[in-house]
């Protein structure tokens, strides 16, 4: 474990300033552990550097998926499934919009009264705003799932 | 170029985007499967069912994101689905000759040589540390390349990677002192 105060800039060594890294490396020489962790630190980052920057595909690659691609035959026709349930969930948003404005501003000639016994609109509103909830959260995962 | 691929889709040529898209994400898309597989060979096939995926979905793509992000998304998914399924469990040493073999076609000196094979150690580190660490070295340490593949934030990123760099160093340095004093 390197000290608690240097810790973070060892971390960071490369990127230090010179003025920075003059002090950590004033410290590292007479702190064995800050300069086993900076040399551990160096091990980390040339091997790996070496072993994985910038790694590619070998050449047989792109060949093999060509030729699975021909044999998989043309690309699939795009799902309406999408379209439909964005259609769906927009006209929900637009009942529930409806739904929100005829019981905040009930028609003159009929009395929120008189319609409560058949129709009870908060309710509905919920069950309308649950449906949108539920159909663009469906639609949202079909994105996701492309 | 993902502008030119953008417009092969406008006009449905599904074949001249492919053609185009091949090339330009193979290395990404091996990359980023690798860095969460941890196997060369296992990333190479993995990449390969990424392509054909991307195949299938070409004419369903809709544009609500950008190319890049929705292949990415794919490679992730993909690999996930692989990571529960137990496809993957163990980690991948360039001693190994599936990776050596990929090291080899990118010009990549042998471990062998090497006094420790850090990439051994990796094993030890959480999945999550595994992969930002694989994916920093592979991208040239670019934290926002990793951010970009990974898709998780750069503060994320950089938390991660300095946790891991860190567990990393230490395992590296006990184990150059416990061979100092064997």
């Amino acid at each position: 474990m390197a000290c608690a105060e240097f810790e973070e800039r060892l971390l960071e060594y490369a990127e230090l300033a010179n003025g920075e890294r003059a002090r950590v490396d004033a410290h590292a020489a007479h702190c064995s552990t800050c300069r086993e962790f900076l040399e551990a630190l160096r091990t980390v980052d040339s091997q790996l550097t070496a072993q994985l920057a910038g790694i590619e595909v070998t050449p047989a690659f792109a060949p093999a998926v060509r030729r699975r691609v021909r044999y998989e035959g043309s690309a699939a026709p795009p799902s309406a499934v999408p379209e439909l349930l964005d259609f769906v969930g927009w006209g929900a948003i637009v009942a529930l919009l409806g739904l929100i404005a005829w019981w905040l501003v009930p028609l003159a000639h009929i009395s929120n009264t008189e319609l409560a016994g058949s129709f009870n609109a908060p309710y509905a509103a919920a069950g309308a705003f649950l449906l949108a909830a539920l159909l663009i959260g469906i639609r949202s995962f079909a994105d996701l799932k492309h | 170029m993902e502008q030119e691929i953008r417009a092969c889709l406008d006009q449905k040529r599904y074949q001249e985007a492919f053609d185009r898209l091949l090339p330009e994400f193979q290395n990404k898309v091996f990359r980023l499967a690798y860095a969460m597989l941890g196997d060369a060979a296992l990333a190479e096939d993995m990449a390969q069912e990424v392509f054909i995926r991307i195949w299938k979905a070409l004419p369903g793509f809709r544009g609500q994101s950008a190319l890049s992000t929705w292949i990415y998304a794919i490679v992730r998914n993909t690999c996930l689905t692989a990571l529960k399924k137990g496809a993957v469990k163990r980690e991948s040493s360039l001693e190994e000759p599936n990776v050596a073999r990929a090291a080899e076609e990118a010009g990549v000196p042998p471990a062998r040589h090497a006094e420790i094979d850090v990439l051994r150690f990796l094993d030890q580190l959480p999945e999550r540390h595994r992969q930002v660490l694989r994916l920093y070295y592979m991208e040239e340490r670019s934290y926002e390349e990793v951010a970009r593949l990974l898709e998780w934030p750069m503060g994320t990123v950089k938390t991660y990677l300095h946790r891991a760099r860190k567990e990393l160093a230490e395992l590296v340095a006990r184990s150059k002192m416990e061979k100092g004093t064997g």
